[in-house]
């Protein structure tokens, strides 16, 4: 009698892990495709202008024109720091968020600076930039 | 008594070829086709303020543009040249569509790298570029 009690004491603590695991990468692989990692990545609309000639504007557009130097920018030929501009474009562009800017880039300046202006002109709702290069 | 060498190799291999199916599956889902297409040493401008990327256009060409200056496609480096002759092809094998362009340039990056790029666009015919930047700075 004790040798039989024994014996089903020992098949009760026996357990299939295969099951277990087959179950546990079955609900790991479900986890990982299912879930979306949060995007870090973002991109910013850019317009070159067309090299256009047929369009003839009857009055010359107010354009905004911030040029990018290596190590400072400007707003309308007027020396800025990046809280300065921000300030100035709010100002400028209150309601209107149709107003074109214009980027000037110096060929010395920073990638990072252009990103930077560009940022905070989506910041301020602005959709209407075009990047154009300077020498 | 000896065992037959057949009795030892009589395991269930049933459980096992699960496993590997499923760690296949795992590595298969998880990998990521852009990061092995895009330089992981390029550090990207931060741009807090942009939209994140929802939606992706299978069109996209990314091109790199790292500090030195070096433009690469899919890691392979191109001269400004040679990027304006892959644009140019893809456009017209796009029939002259606006093809989307997605410029990953480096923080310290100087602009005429990018400029050319930028020309390289113009001459293919695309007006409309991007530029890559990080919402938030990871790990």
């Amino acid at each position: 009698m004790a040798r039989k009690r024994k014996k089903n004491e020992m098949q009760a603590g026996e357990l299939n892990l295969t099951a277990m695991i087959d179950v546990a990468f079955q609900l790991l692989n479900f986890f990982v495709i299912t879930s979306h990692p949060m995007t870090v990545t973002t991109n910013l609309d850019v317009f070159r202008p067309s090299p256009d000639t047929t369009v003839n504007p009857t009055k010359p557009p107010t354009v905004l024109r911030i040029m990018v130097l290596n190590g400072g920018l400007t707003l309308n030929d007027q020396q800025v720091s990046m809280s300065m501009l921000r300030d100035k474009l709010d100002f400028i562009t209150k309601g209107d968020k149709t107003q074109s800017v214009l980027i000037l880039c110096a060929s010395d300046s920073r990638h990072g600076s252009l990103v930077e202006v560009l940022d905070l002109c989506n910041r301020l709702g602005l959709k209407n930039l075009s990047v154009i290069s300077s020498s | 008594m000896r065992k037959h060498p057949d009795e030892y190799l009589s395991g269930n291999l049933t459980a096992m070829i699960d496993v590997v199916f499923q760690l296949i599956i795992f590595f298969v889902a998880t990998v990521s086709l852009q990061d092995t297409v895009s330089d992981q040493r390029i550090r990207l401008a931060m741009a807090p303020s942009g939209r994140p990327v929802t939606t992706k256009d299978p069109r996209e060409v990314y091109i790199d543009v790292d500090k030195s200056g070096q433009i690469r496609i899919a890691r392979f480096p191109y001269s400004h040249r040679e990027v304006a002759f892959i644009l140019k092809k893809i456009v017209q094998d796009n029939g002259n569509a606006q093809i989307p362009v997605i410029i990953r340039g480096d923080e310290y990056a100087r602009h005429d790298a990018v400029k050319n790029v930028m020309d390289a666009c113009a001459a293919a015919g695309i007006w409309k570029i991007k530029f890559a930047a990080l919402k938030e700075r990871g790990g």
